[in-house]
């Protein structure tokens, strides 16, 4: 017996609710391009700087340290503090922001000269890249000097100390993470004298380089934007060149949103005005990755005016999707006791509060006290991904 | 970002010309015809493509050629012959778009840099070879309508081979 796969014309929807958000966006894009936003003035304010700007920081900076020493001999390093308790959530902008604690490094003390010989050292080798015009990976930076660092940890805390005490984002300091995310659909950009073409660059896409201030947006006939947790529905809709059906750019980081991945994004939505909308896995970790490329994380607060991307859609996979499609009880996957308590911590924050829908959501799940991967949607055949369930919810609107 | 609107509520976005001001020299051009190529043909609506040949024209003249010609008459040799290679190249495939910096070139072939008369002159060659085709084009295009005329009785056969002689000339 012989048996044939079949694969039959899928059939295009009227993707007409997330069409009517996007004509919502790009009006309001359009009058709102030249608007800057105002943060709340009990936050800090960063700066994205280019190569001169940041470089004349650092001197500044070193400026005040020598006179210092001339003066008293006992220098210290101000910079805002990156703990919880300083991190403010603005309603208006929907962005975590750092408070204006501000906390004092002293060089003369015992208990903070290895932190601060450890700052020092990084600062210098930043000085080192903007002055050659060079950018290197956290990992590098460790291994600039591991004895003095002696784990990573302390390196990557440093840099970003270096970042908030030159009240600048870390782009700007071009200390970069590795390349991780990868972006696919109708968009072409530049990235110094190439021109990329994001359609035609085979199943894998383009990777997101992390030095995004050689990158420029070209050209885009794109009317939204697709955020997707897992490379492997990446793939589903890479293989189904879903983008030539309905006119986007796909994107994903693999997993939890790096730096590179949040600011391509914060970028191509807001330059081409284009609404965004995330795929991710119907547990309190999905619900997180979407939060922290909608509001940004407590982490880099300091940076979120410039990493995130607020009012995305939360498009799925929903807890109540998990009943309307009648998700099958084997491809769903009991709750446990850390999923329990990371949903009730989301549900305890003031942005989950204040979106009913959400908060609704996440009830439901701690109810069912079930999850669902993406992957969990191919029960019903490999296509249903991209002929059935994303078509249908940007169709109805049925978004979060 | 320029933006064009189709008839069917959809829309194509182009970098704002302004931006490309602070590009190298050679990239405006290249993204001119970087998106005449391959990205024209995508566009469904006619009157879409019209609009976008117009703005790629206005790029042409307001940024790409101010910026060459600013390079051309410019002292610095080492910025002159990376124009004109990416020139040398355009004006091979598509010379009526660098035709306006025809004067400039003309004026490098007297300087005494080798590399740089080398190119200045295949450039004017290919401006030269490009305005031939078009002229012989014009011309066939005349001697088709002649032949008509004299196949219809209403041009002598002394006309007819003048004609003739001269497109004939002109091919060779």
């Amino acid at each position: 017996m012989i048996i044939v796969a079949i694969k039959t014309e899928s059939k295009k929807w009227d993707i007409k609710e997330a069409k009517k958000l996007f004509q919502e966006y790009l009006e309001k894009g359009i009058k709102e391009e030249k608007k800057e936003t105002k943060l709340p003035e009990n936050t800090v304010k960063i700066d994205d700087l280019n190569r001169k700007q940041t470089l004349g920081r650092i001197y500044k900076l070193t400026d005040s340290i020598i006179e210092m020493i001339y003066k008293n001999g006992r220098p210290s390093i101000k910079l805002p503090s990156r703990t919880s308790g300083n991190i403010i959530w603005d309603e208006e902008n929907d962005l975590l922001l750092l408070g204006q604690q501000i906390m004092e490094k002293q060089f003369h003390s015992l208990g903070s000269v290895a932190d601060i010989t450890r700052l020092m050292k990084v600062l210098e080798k930043v000085n080192e890249l903007l002055l050659k015009d060079m950018h290197a990976t956290k990992r590098e930076i460790f291994y600039s000097a591991v004895q003095l660092f002696g784990d990573q940890k302390n390196s990557d805390k440093c840099i970003e100390d270096v970042a908030t005490m030159l009240y600048t984002t870390r782009n700007s300091t071009h200390i970069v993470a590795s390349a991780k995310g990868s972006c696919i659909g109708r968009l072409r950009i530049r990235d110094r004298n190439d021109i990329i073409d994001l359609e035609g660059l085979g199943s894998g896409g383009w990777t997101i380089t992390p030095m995004l201030d050689n990158v420029e947006i070209l050209e885009s006939d794109a009317e939204f934007i697709l955020v997707l947790e897992k490379d492997a529905a990446m793939i589903r809709l890479s293989e189904a060149r879903f983008w030539r059906k309905y006119p986007c750019i796909i994107l994903t980081a693999k997993g939890a949103a790096d730096i590179a991945t949040r600011m391509f994004l914060r970028r191509i939505s807001k330059e081409l005005k284009l609404p965004v909308f995330t795929l991710v896995d119907s547990d309190p970790y999905g619900h997180y990755i979407h939060s922290v490329y909608l509001r940004g994380s407590k982490r880099l607060s300091y940076e979120s005016p410039f990493l995130a991307t607020p009012d995305i859609k939360l498009l799925g996979v929903l807890t109540r999707d998990l009943e309307k499609y009648k998700i099958p009880n084997d491809c769903r996957i009991p709750m446990n006791q850390t999923d329990i308590k990371r949903t009730k911590e989301m549900l305890s924050e003031d942005f989950v509060k204040k979106n009913k829908a959400w908060e609704t959501d996440l009830k439901l799940a701690l109810n069912l006290k079930m999850k669902a991967e993406i992957q969990a949607l191919s029960t019903f055949g490999f296509e249903f991904l991209t002929d059935q369930y994303i078509p249908e919810k940007l169709s109805t609107g049925d978004w979060i | 970002m320029k933006i064009f609107y189709k008839k069917d509520g959809g829309i194509v976005q182009l970098i704002d010309k302004e931006k490309m001001k602070e590009w190298p020299i050679e990239l405006p051009l290249i993204f001119i015809e970087y998106v005449r190529n391959n990205q024209l043909k995508s566009y469904d609506d006619p009157k879409i493509k019209k609009e976008i040949e117009k703005y790629l024209d206005e790029v042409l003249t307001d940024v790409a050629i101010p910026g060459l010609i600013e390079v051309l008459d410019g002292e610095n040799f080492e910025e002159i012959n990376k124009a004109l290679v990416r020139i040398d190249e355009l004006a091979k495939k598509t010379p009526d778009m660098v035709k306006p910096i025809k004067p400039f070139v003309e004026k490098l072939i007297n300087k005494n840099i080798k590399e740089v008369n080398s190119l200045s002159n295949s450039i004017i060659a290919s401006f030269n070879k490009a305005e031939r085709k078009k002229e012989l084009a014009e011309k066939r295009k005349v001697m088709q309508e002649k032949e008509k005329s004299f196949l219809a009785g209403n041009l002598s056969g002394e006309e007819y081979a003048k004609a003739r002689k001269e497109y004939l000339v002109l091919k060779e």
